[in-house]
């Protein structure tokens, strides 16, 4: 008798939970709101954090980037993307002429970005369509990077435009 | 404007014209011609229909967007998935067998199809109104097991056999449940007939609301058995790995055994929106807006079909063996008390059958 | 390669009678989401005789690379070991290495590691509910997870700016402080996930047709758990307590209050009640650790360029959201290790799974393998 007793049970409660089950999704059907992004039509803002693209920091003002050759940021990557040469000019100062990062092995990590002691390496959140048809078109030198920083990104004074740690280098040799 | 005017006034004029022309000879074969003609037209748009609200269906259970590209609201992917079908390469297996191979997919096709002939939409618009045609509708649905089997074993494929045979399996044994639950049904109202069951339900109270509410859940649930949807996919789930009936397949072929699916659970839709539903009856409730009983039939069998797609996108997939148990020990057990407790009913309230 | 497999196979101890057995492939190639994987399983019928998995398919010699990168870039490496739970990973491996250079890093960068963690934990078993669940056949919780695991995804890119690898955890602290709308949306978030938890659950738990195909299929008895190297949730779904935060305490996981989760069953429900749990407990987990942060550094002074003690080795282990995930590291006084392993929950685990199959059918192998969380690039690395 128990026996019996228990397979109808079992029967009704299992009926139970798969109308609790269907009354979930049914909810979902009805109320018709769908977490789809239609993207070329609605294309979000990334946040400013956001690592999309590597870009060479253009000085407008003094007509040249901020780059100066030091190969910190060679030296920080993990995969070795940047090659980049520079020259020291008349006055004594270093500066970049050919600077070669390869996108097709860039991991974007900011490593780079990070290391980067003069304000030359940023990360552009808007730049993220990057889909090319040939790879040889990955490898971008400096004409190809060039970025010249809109007025209203300029950095604060209290708070520096690379990232606050207490070590320089954080990638070592 | 109730459907039998709808249609009496339509056939009066094809008969005035075939009378002008003089061909009234002919009236009686050309009616159901005729009728079969509309038939199959307003069923394949609504299979069309059918496959764009299953996406969308899914889609908005999921949370997200379904086909929205192709047409106003996606209506049109339908026809983009057929013409990608059609212009697909007829991929055959050499060492198939050839006759079995070529019947399965118009079997299954046709044999679904011809039980839409005895579904009433309205009070005249049936096709058929056999005065067997329940029965018709099981034994015509049940040639697709011959289709299933023959798909397997034409296919050449030891992955496609045993997949057929399953399939084959699990329709044969839900075939039962689903009889037995239509059975009650048939004791109380006396006839096989459709629209006599529908008349009944005009009488009295719809069949779900008075006494058939469990028979009408072992219906739908033996019904998307017969289909071979989820819960019950296992062929085509598993067609990942071992290959259902239909591996073999490509292009219109393969589209024919999908479009015999959708039709198979068209058929148990409109059957059991028919019998436990009301048919083409208006709600009690509702019956003032005097709409035509068809948009009343329309409404209840995209509801009822809504219900089984939804069991798709809602629960997980039964083992094999699990599938047979359930079709066996829980449902046939249910549906013949049903049968009993219906038939002590009738005795005590009629005394006598 | 695959001759010599097969030999393996039929030339054992096969009776006298010829049997009707054959082998079949569950590819790399899958439909369901478990990465490249290969099973070769020997079936009799329907019942599975033995399950051979074939690993490697995604082994990208991440350890031997790590001996010829800093330790810093090692970190971004560690992402790619198992990118479901990244910021797991980047843990254990800036752990290891403060453990070996004996640094410490400031109180606020602990808890931002842990707020960061236990969400990174939320977010991996969301992405297991859906996996298990489309592999039994339902296929709507793997959007209503992945749909939760976006909101995760988004607060993570808001903070450090990418959405899977996301190199933050460092040796020493984390990348960069969390911006002032941080802990809102953080919160936020919590209190509308909450909630959600519960319709998942009611969605699944209970639901008979889930209840058939997982209750009593893949038990693992405590015994064959431990003799067999399971870990995390998969073997405290066996009553086994094994949380790494409650044996070893790293971080601070001994000053906030989370019970560990253990389920007596040891079958493929257990795991997933375990998981299910699980996210409970990270999300009060992420509440007081969120409560408890408190303005300061995010990152410790380090030396110009990281270097190891002479012949120094240490193995240091975490809880990942798959189990225990150790690093052992070499160090030989330069700025890169002379070894790196990577002890990952996914590789052990997979060693019990032909015993969990053996008798069963080839359906219960999709249950066993997805209650068991094996996540593929952890496996090869």
């Amino acid at each position: 008798m128990g026996a019996i007793f228990q397979y109808f049970k079992n029967i009704l409660v299992g009926f139970w939970n798969l109308i609790l089950g269907l009354s979930v999704t049914t909810k979902y059907f009805l109320s018709m709101k769908t977490n789809t992004q239609q993207y070329p039509e609605e294309k979000l803002p990334l946040p400013a954090r956001s690592r999309s693209m590597i870009k060479l920091i253009y000085d407008g003002d003094k007509d040249q980037f901020n780059c100066v050759a030091c190969m910190m940021c060679a030296k920080a990557c993990p995969n070795s993307c940047i090659k980049l040469e520079g020259v020291r000019d008349a006055g004594g100062k270093r500066r970049m002429t050919t600077f070669k990062l390869d996108f097709s092995t860039c991991i974007f990590c900011g490593y780079c970005v990070e290391a980067c002691g003069f304000d030359a390496l940023t990360f552009v959140s808007e730049e993220y369509e990057n889909s090319v048809y040939k790879r040889g078109s990955l490898l971008q030198d400096e004409q190809a990077m060039k970025w010249v920083r809109p007025a209203h990104l300029a950095p604060k004074p209290e708070e520096p435009a690379k990232v606050e740690t207490s070590a320089p280098a954080a990638a070592g040799a | 404007m109730t459907g039998e005017k709808i249609i009496q006034t339509i056939a009066a004029f094809i008969h005035q014209i075939l009378g002008a022309a003089g061909l009234s000879g002919i009236i009686f074969i050309i009616d159901p011609v005729l009728c079969a003609v509309a038939m199959f037209g307003f069923i394949s748009l609504f299979v069309m229909f059918l496959v764009w609200m299953e996406r969308k269906v899914s889609a908005h259970m999921q949370s997200r967007i379904g086909p929205n590209r192709v047409g106003i609201f996606g209506l049109l992917q339908t026809v983009a998935d057929a013409v990608k079908l059609t212009i697909k390469e007829d991929v055959k297996p050499i060492h198939r067998d050839v006759i079995p191979y070529t019947i399965a997919p118009i079997l299954a096709f046709v044999a679904t199809f011809a039980g839409m002939v005895v579904i009433p939409f309205d009070k005249g618009i049936v096709v058929q109104d056999l005065n067997i045609g329940l029965l018709y509708i099981i034994a015509i649905t049940s040639f697709t097991v011959i289709a299933i089997l023959s798909a397997g074993w034409s296919s050449n494929n030891k992955f496609a056999l045993l997949g057929g045979f399953r399939s084959a399996a699990q329709i044969v044994s839900y075939e039962v449940p689903l009889v037995l639950s239509l059975v009650p049904i048939i004791m109380t109202t006396g006839t096989l007939r459709l629209g006599g069951i529908v008349d009944y339900q005009a009488g009295h109270r719809w069949f779900i609301f008075s006494q058939q509410a469990i028979a009408f859940f072992i219906f739908i649930t033996a019904a998307t058995a017969e289909a071979n949807r989820a819960p019950f996919d296992i062929p085509e789930a598993e067609s990942e790995l071992i290959g259902g009936f239909h591996t073999e397949y490509s292009g219109v072929k393969f589209a024919m055994f999908f479009l015999g699916e959708y039709i198979a659970v068209i058929v148990s839709s409109a059957v059991a929106v028919t019998v436990f539903l009301g048919g083409w009856l208006p709600l009690p409730f509702l019956g003032f807006l005097h709409l035509p009983g068809f948009v009343w039939f329309m409404a209840k069998l995209v509801f009822v079909i809504y219900l089984i797609m939804a069991f798709r996108w809602t629960f997980p997939r039964l083992r094999v063996d699990q599938l047979m148990d359930f079709g066996w020990k829980v449902l046939i057990p249910i549906a013949i008390l049903n049968v009993l407790a219906t038939g002590f009913v009738i005795l005590l309230l009629e005394g006598g059958v | 390669m695959t001759d010599l497999l097969l030999s393996q196979i039929k030339g054992g101890n096969e009776s006298q009678f010829g049997t009707d057995e054959y082998v079949v492939n569950l590819g790399p190639q899958h439909p369901a989401t478990h990465g490249v994987l290969r099973l070769v399983v020997k079936m009799d019928g329907e019942t599975v005789k033995e399950t051979i998995p074939v690993l490697g398919y995604l082994h990208r010699s991440i350890e031997k690379i790590c001996e010829n990168r800093t330790y810093p870039q090692c970190i971004t490496y560690t992402d790619r070991v198992d990118y479901v739970s990244a910021m797991s990973v980047n843990l254990a491996f800036a752990l290891a290495t403060e453990r070996l250079m004996g640094l410490e890093p400031p109180p606020r960068a602990q808890w931002l590691r842990m707020v960061f963690v236990e969400l990174q934990r939320i977010a991996s078993h969301l992405l297991w509910m859906g996996a298990f669940a489309g592999d039994i056949g339902a296929l709507t919780p793997f959007l209503y997870g992945l749909r939760e695991r976006e909101r995760i995804l988004d607060l993570f890119e808001m903070t450090c700016g990418q959405r899977l690898t996301y190199n933050y955890i460092r040796i020493g602290g984390v990348m960069i402080d969390i911006l002032p709308e941080f802990v809102p949306k953080c919160r936020a978030f919590l209190d509308y996930f909450e909630p959600k938890i519960a319709e998942y659950e009611e969605l699944l738990t209970y639901n008979p047709i889930f209840l058939e195909r997982t209750r009593g299929v893949g038990l693992i008895s405590p015994e064959m758990g431990i003799n067999n190297g399971v870990c995390g949730p998969s073997l405290r779904g066996s009553g086994v307590a094994c949380d790494v935060r409650k044996q070893q305490p790293y971080l601070y996981y001994d000053q906030v209050k989370f019970t560990e989760c253990l389920e007596p069953g040891g079958d493929c429900w257990s795991r997933y009640r375990v998981r299910m749990r699980e996210i409970r407990e990270s999300v009060s987990l992420v509440r007081q650790c969120l409560d408890r942060l408190e303005p300061g550094p995010i990152e410790t002074k380090l030396p110009p360029i990281l270097k190891a003690p002479p012949a120094s080795e240490i193995y240091s282990r975490i809880e990942s959201s798959r189990g225990e995930m150790g690093i052992y590291l070499v160090g030989d006084g330069t700025a890169k290790p002379y070894k790196a392993k990577f002890r990952c929950a996914s590789f052990s685990n997979t060693y019990v799974l032909d015993q969990l199959t053996r008798g069963w059918k080839l359906a219960d192998i999709m249950a066993v393998l997805g209650s068991l969380d094996m996540i593929v690039p952890e496996v090869d690395r």
